[in-house]
């Protein structure tokens, strides 16, 4: 009887020492302190990039073909967008099929200016394009491509879809000379 | 009275808060800690776009990171890696996992998986291209070119 009054006391009085595991907790906040590095926020354009192929469309009647043809499109789907570069990458000159949209760099009040001419191909009721090929200089900066590719994302077809069919093509050197 | 020495020597402070506050700090790191950052090449520059918005695939997609930097090389997990091989190889490993799902890829179909671009914003395009084809061979068709909100650093 006494040994177990002994044994229950002795239990009870049982202390953890607690400064082996705040030593421990401490090295484990250490590790994920110096590993902690916040990465920053990335954006993303998303694309669905069919191989380069021009659709063909083969409905579309001959008052729609014109205008097409007028804006660039020739009897196609496929509205093409050239970007032309100098020689440090930079954009030297746009061209929404065979018009012009703007010469000189990518900036803010170009950009809007090709931003208009594509709404102008694609906002017309009955405008027969679905995509973009976008021709592109071969030595064209990755940042001032994305230029680019924002405005076209930003676009609608005729059926109020947001336009989604981008496909890039590599200008050759004749072309880019011109 | 005054303490003696041997007083002093005896004192125990209740380590129970700060260990408290500690374990705390460590559940924190352990839930804002993300291992999916080490694919991601963080000395690559990239373009700056407004209107880029963050990925959000709600877990439903898988994801194929390319880290290009501006002379056209991959870096997988900080490794150069040769470009042609590891998409094929990836593809084929993708395409092994759909059939063992039960959903094998037909002639001609699409793989779900996402290409996640992360090119160096000087990047030339004819070398990026060449990357974008390459996928398009092995049928991926879906592609995010990745781009920061606004500019980071000097």
């Amino acid at each position: 009887m006494r040994r177990r009054r002994r044994l229950s006391r002795a239990l009870t009085d049982v202390e953890l020492n607690l400064a082996s595991m705040l030593d421990m907790a401490f090295q484990l906040l250490a590790f994920f302190i110096l590993t902690f590095r916040p990465s920053p926020i990335e954006g993303q354009l998303s694309l669905h990039l069919p191989p380069a192929v021009p659709v063909t469309n083969v409905q579309t009647e001959r008052t729609d073909v014109t205008e097409a043809a007028d804006a660039g499109g020739t009897i196609a789907k496929t509205l093409e967008v050239s970007v032309f570069a100098d020689n440090s990458g930079n954009v030297l000159k746009v061209q929404v099929g065979l018009r012009t949209a703007f010469l000189g760099p990518a900036d803010t009040g170009n950009l809007h200016k090709l931003d208009q001419k594509l709404h102008e191909a694609f906002a017309f009721e009955g405008s027969p394009f679905e995509q973009i090929v976008i021709r592109v200089a071969p030595n064209l900066k990755y940042e001032e491509l994305m230029k680019v590719i924002d405005v076209c994302t930003r676009q609608k077809t005729a059926d109020g879809q947001m336009l989604h069919k981008i496909s890039f093509v590599e200008m050759s050197g004749t072309e880019q000379a011109k | 009275m005054a303490h003696s020495p041997l007083d002093m020597s005896t004192a125990q402070p209740n380590l129970t808060p700060l260990l408290d506050m500690v374990f705390q700090l460590i559940t924190f790191f352990m839930l804002v800690i993300n291992f999916k950052d080490a694919a991601l090449d963080q000395s690559l520059q990239l373009p700056v776009l407004g209107s880029a918005r963050p990925l959000d695939t709600k877990g439903q997609e898988d994801l194929l990171v390319l880290n290009i930097d501006a002379e056209g090389r991959l870096k997988v997990y900080g490794v150069p890696r040769e470009v042609q091989s590891y998409i094929a190889d990836e593809a084929r490993q993708e395409e092994a996992r759909l059939k063992t799902k039960g959903t094998p890829l037909k002639a001609g179909e699409e793989l779900p998986t996402m290409v996640v671009i992360r090119a160096d914003r000087t990047t030339p395009f004819k070398l990026l291209n060449d990357i974008i084809k390459t996928c398009q061979k092995h049928n991926y068709r879906k592609f995010a070119l990745k781009a920061m909100n606004r500019r980071e650093g000097p």
